[in-house]
């Protein structure tokens, strides 16, 4: 795999508040990389000076071996930006917009017309073509703000919370979307407060606050470092807990209680020894009448890790 | 090219928008229609008579006044009709002749004609002329009776007399000369004045207005998103500034060909006047320019720029002609530079000059608007980039 993007200690300061502290990371290609943290965490901070909008005080981006400044244009052309809020012309139309932003991308002529029919076509918004953007619905203004993005076939899109404001619909759209890109070799960063969106999308996931990571990794990888585990519920009766000895000598379980009815196990990955856990029940004479698997979610890391949850 | 892609979709969305259509192409023209109908040339001056006595001396005032060429004549009926008319402002005027002027005056009795007028310049101009024509009538008149009294020969063998002697009479001829040149030539159109100072009050106009697009464009982050894509920060104020430049240059040059086909304008030298619209169309642009940039809200934006456009305007001699203003009024008027595009202008179209003639003007244009566009330039760059 291929650093699309490589962030270095970027520093960032308005007067003496310091919005973003020596933030580093870097994407491959085909990654989707979630930066997951609550509002005012430095996200946007962040990603205005990825994306070159924004000097910062300290630290360097590179974009496909191109540094980014306010000035280099050549970074910049590997840059989808979809910034969070919709920064398109109201009064003009969806191809108006996406015809306009090509050309600022480079593109002119066939290829501009071709490329403006084909994002259409993956926002959906081909109907809508000539209509005015400013009669779209909030979801199609996203889709519309998305597509803009995607003109030039960027070796990295930024997505600055594009779900924000959206309806379901729409932005269970915008999230098959970026999984589909993501899909294609797309380097995606992704920012949001939701973490839902970041446990579906993302490959690897940042946890921001206060302008600093806090911590970095796959959803399992974080849960591990923050010591959250697996817990499988498996309601039935019998003898139940007399399948506790075999069950504790499985790999990664850590803990196990049992009740008459139901019995609680505490594993690394559940989902792994999900059978062996399940033959040892039912070989140790109980029988099973349900199971429910709960997983930390990065809800519980963000909480672990900052003693605060991730809000609106 | 990016900076005319910038350019171009500033244009559009103007041209899209209906209000803008009104205000920057019909609005102009109906004003300019307005005032040359209104204060432009071709208007005459209407004078009502009224005559209750139809004896000679009476026909002959008449006639007197009919063979005027300073004003058209329109009879009445009764003399009630006239006072109404001078009134209502049909007539500028009302000479009213009384009954019995024949037998009067052969009885060397003074006889009243009356005038009545509205009170502007031209009841006052008129009466001066209708004084003159009624003293002509009346010289022989005069002469008789004092003939007729010192000599004790009928009034009518008099008169007859000293009309003889009237029409025989060389009177010595005054000779009339101007010095300096008029402030508004008899060559001047209608619509030529009106023209002239409308176009300049709407290019500023409209590019002022343009403000709250360009305010609107970065409230959008569109400027923002502008810098995310491969295009400088200098190619993305060149690109704002063509646009409200672009804006200002088409309104200007419909209007100067819309009336030159429609009310025959005379913008004088065609290369002088386009020149003097494209140097004061980036004026206006550097001037909506700064607006957008230094304003972050709209409507803020728009009220400023209406209020300084219509006062540089009223002060600039675009709603007053500025050769009427008191010579101190008229040094101030200079601080703007509409005085200096209608000075332009009126070299042009009055006094038949080139665009060599009027170069200081260009020049002084040229200065405003390399002034706003740098502090313009300076002050977008700052919002674009300021997070």
């Amino acid at each position: 795999m291929t650093d699309i993007l490589t962030v270095n200690g970027l520093v960032k300061s308005f007067d003496d508040f310091v919005a973003v502290n020596g933030v580093s990371f870097s994407i491959d290609e085909g990654e989707t990389f979630g930066l997951l943290g609550p509002n005012g965490a430095g996200k946007t901070t962040s990603i205005s000076m990825i994306s070159g909008l924004l000097e910062s005080d300290g630290g360097e981006v590179h974009v496909a071996g191109d540094r980014v400044a306010t000035s280099s244009t050549k970074a910049k052309a590997h840059i989808g930006l979809v910034p969070q809020d919709l920064a398109i012309y109201p009064d003009l139309t969806a191809s108006e917009n996406l015809s306009f932003f090509g050309r600022l991308y480079g593109m002119t002529g066939d290829d501009l017309s071709k490329r403006v029919d084909q994002v259409l076509e993956v926002v959906g918004l081909s109907e809508r073509r000539d209509d005015l953007s400013k009669e779209f619905s909030g979801g199609m203004k996203r889709r519309l703000n998305i597509g803009v993005g995607l003109l030039h076939k960027p070796r990295l899109l930024i997505l600055d919370e594009p779900t924000v404001g959206v309806d379901p619909q729409s932005r269970n759209a915008i999230l098959e979307s970026v999984e589909q890109l993501s899909g294609e070799g797309m380097a995606v960063l992704y920012t949001t407060h939701y973490m839902e969106e970041a446990e579906r999308l993302c490959d690897r996931v940042a946890i921001i606050d206060e302008g600093q990571i806090q911590a970095e990794g796959t959803r399992r990888e974080l849960v591990s470092m923050v010591g959250e585990k697996d817990k499988v519920t498996i309601a039935g009766g019998g003898a139940l807990s007399s399948s506790i000895p075999a069950i504790e000598g499985l790999a990664g379980v850590t803990g196990v209680s049992a009740t008459e009815q139901q019995l609680d196990v505490l594993a690394e990955d559940a989902s792994s020894i999900l059978p062996q856990l399940l033959a040892a029940v039912t070989d140790a004479g109980g029988s099973i009448s349900g199971v429910e698997v709960f997983e930390p979610n990065l809800e519980a890391v963000f909480l672990h890790l900052t003693g605060k949850a991730l809000r609106d | 090219m990016k900076p005319f892609s910038i350019a171009w979709s500033n244009v559009r969305r103007m041209l899209r928008e209906r209000s803008n259509i009104f205000f920057v192409f019909i609005f102009p023209i109906a004003l300019i229609l307005l005032i040359g109908v209104q204060f432009g040339g071709g208007v005459d001056p209407i004078v009502g008579t009224f005559s209750a006595d139809d004896g000679d001396l009476s026909q002959e005032i008449h006639a007197a006044i009919e063979a005027g060429e300073s004003f058209d004549v329109i009879v009445y009926e009764t003399e009630e009709a006239l006072v109404d008319a001078v009134e209502l402002g049909s007539v500028q005027a009302g000479v009213f002749l009384p009954a019995g002027m024949d037998a009067a005056t052969a009885e060397g009795t003074p006889v009243e004609i009356g005038y009545v007028a509205r009170p502007d310049g031209f009841g006052a101009q008129m009466q001066a002329i209708v004084n003159s024509i009624v003293a002509e009538v009346m010289m022989p008149v005069g002469a008789a009776q004092y003939a007729a009294a010192e000599t004790g020969q009928p009034f009518t063998t008099a008169l007859a007399a000293s009309q003889s002697i009237a029409d025989s009479l060389q009177v010595s001829p005054v000779d009339v000369s101007y010095l300096g040149e008029a402030l508004f030539p008899a060559s001047l159109g209608q619509f030529d004045l009106g023209a002239a100072s409308q176009l300049i009050l709407f290019v500023f106009l409209t590019a002022m207005a343009g403000s709250a697009a360009l305010i609107l464009t970065r409230q959008l982050g569109i400027s923002a998103r502008m810098l995310s894509t491969p295009t400088s920060v200098g190619q993305i104020v060149v690109g704002e500034s063509l646009g409200r430049f672009g804006v200002a240059l088409v309104q200007g040059v419909y209007i100067m060909v819309l009336t030159l086909i429609i009310f025959s304008v005379n913008w004088g030298d065609p290369i002088g006047a386009i020149m003097l619209l494209i140097f004061f169309s980036a004026v206006g642009a550097g001037a909506g320019m700064l607006m957008g940039s230094v304003f972050s809200n709209d409507q803020q934006a728009s009220g400023m720029g209406v209020m300084l456009s219509l006062g540089l305007a009223a002060l600039g001699g675009c709603m007053l002609p500025i050769e009427l203003f008191p010579p101190t009024m008229r040094t101030v008027a200079h601080v703007t530079p509409h005085a200096w595009a209608l000075d332009g202008f009126a070299e042009l179209v009055r006094r038949g000059g080139t665009v060599v003639d009027i170069l200081p003007e260009l020049g002084v244009l040229a200065a405003y608007a390399a002034a706003l566009f740098a502090l313009a330039s300076w002050r977008l760059r700052v919002a674009i980039t300021r997070p």
